[in-house]
């Protein structure tokens, strides 16, 4: 087993904004769900769309 | 000198003149031993790797089955303690059906595991007050789980057992070979654990996630249990989108789903999407087109799959998304969410080169589309 796998990855959710186009990141939440929409944008009246949850192993 | 009365001086000098006779009983000994005791020393080196393995096995089997318990205690509204009754569902098991006239035996299959699914999931059911169909399918994923790693220790232990009990060390050569297998997918299973609680995506998400997004902004209707088709266009063909229904932790029933698109249109081309098991030496992540179903799990649904295309005179294109059984069951990692995009343009080029204008595709996103909707 290679070592990385058993470190614990930390869970991101990238997001987008279905009108500005801005991107964010942040740590995942619980309820997050890929291609919903749980929160408006910062920048303009747009709702943020998931686009991807991942995980990272941190070195 | 003299030692207990015998002249060890006179030894020495015997050993003086013949150094050679000495020397052949120095190796004459170990070969001796060798010969009769050489498979039990070698019994003996191999269990105990293998034990150490056991044990790691049954430490799984025990922190997965706490960790179930109590995301079920924490979690859930119960109707009366679930411990007892959800203990007894790690010990179901399966009994193929027999395969000596494998004529039919494919329907036999299904429905003994589609059975099993349902009844394990009406009883679920019953436990629980208001229990959604995410959380239904994340407790139905939880217990697989835990179950497969209970039968991982229980096999294993079973052939240690009998190999030592009968000091029989060509029993301990198989499972010497296979402990490396079984314990990378125990690892895998136990790091499964985390991501389906919390219903994050996991690597075999991949599929689904590339048709979801393509289905989004689409009118989504049920194509079979659990599974869900849409309709869209793409340079003047038709698309059929088909995939399981997220974020439910669950492959759906594209066999079924197809059956039901066919009845509608026949589509010229069907291209699945999946994730596959890399080789070794292969890059996580790495994209690969092939023709064929893209699709693992017992076979019952490849082989509806497949069967109908033939019928139909159907091609089926493949492409996949390779990584490993870890990166398969546990949280998807970036480099996989990352290979979303160029699939997609791979996908797009496929349906370009195999396709004409004014035909028709369906694209099925194959995988478990846990954490991920449409």
């Amino acid at each position: 087993m290679s070592k990385s796998k058993n470190k614990i990855p930390t869970c991101y959710t990238s997001l987008e904004c279905d009108s500005c186009k801005i991107l964010k990141k942040r740590k995942f939440i619980d309820g997050d769900v890929v291609f919903s929409t749980p929160e408006g944008c910062s920048e303009c009246d747009g709702k943020m769309l998931i686009t991807k949850i991942f995980g990272v192993i941190m070195d | 000198m003299e030692i207990l009365g015998y002249n060890f001086d006179e030894f020495l000098a015997w050993v003086g003149e013949d150094i050679d006779t000495l020397m052949m009983l120095i190796w004459i000994l170990p070969v001796i031993i060798f010969v009769f005791y050489g498979q039990r020393i070698q019994l003996i080196i191999s269990s105990n790797e293998i034990k150490k393995d056991i044990g790691k096995l049954d430490e799984y089997t025990t922190s997965t089955k706490k960790d179930f318990l109590n995301y079920v205690k924490n979690n859930l509204t119960y109707k009366s303690d679930p411990s007892k009754k959800l203990d007894s569902f790690f010990d179901y098991f399966t009994i193929m059906p027999v395969d000596i006239d494998p004529n039919g035996i494919i329907s036999k299959i299904n429905h003994l595991v589609r059975s099993r699914e349902d009844i394990i999931r009406l009883q679920i059911n019953g436990m629980f007050s208001d229990l959604s169909s995410v959380e239904l399918s994340k407790l139905q994923n939880l217990l697989e789980i835990v179950t497969t790693l209970q039968l991982f220790y229980k096999y294993t232990r079973h052939f240690y057992l009998t190999a030592k009990k009968q000091k029989n060390f060509p029993l301990i050569l198989p499972l010497q070979m296979m402990i490396p297998f079984i314990m990378e997918e125990a690892v895998a299973l136990k790091d499964a654990m985390p991501a389906i609680k919390t219903g994050q995506p996991i690597g075999d998400g991949i599929g689904p996630m590339i048709v979801g997004q393509m289905m989004l902004g689409t009118t989504k209707e049920s194509a079979a249990f659990e599974t869900v088709w849409s309709k869209t266009t793409f340079e003047n063909r038709d698309l059929f989108l088909l995939k399981a229904e997220g974020p439910n932790a669950t492959v759906g029933r594209p066999g079924d789903g197809l059956e039901k698109i066919i009845s509608i249109k026949k589509p010229n081309l069907i291209i699945m999407i999946d994730a596959s098991l890399k080789l070794e030496g292969e890059d996580s992540a790495s994209i690969a087109k092939g023709f064929g179903a893209a699709i693992g799990g017992i076979g019952t649904e490849r082989f509806k799959i497949e069967e109908i295309a033939t019928k139909n005179k159907i091609p089926i294109l493949a492409l996949v998304v390779k990584q490993s059984i870890h990166e398969a069951i546990t949280l998807m990692t970036k480099e996989i969410a990352d290979s979303a995009k160029t699939v997609k343009d791979e996908l797009y080029e496929m349906i370009r080169e195999n396709t004409s204008s004014g035909q028709s595709v369906l694209v099925i996103g194959v995988g478990n589309t846990i954490g991920v909707s449409q």
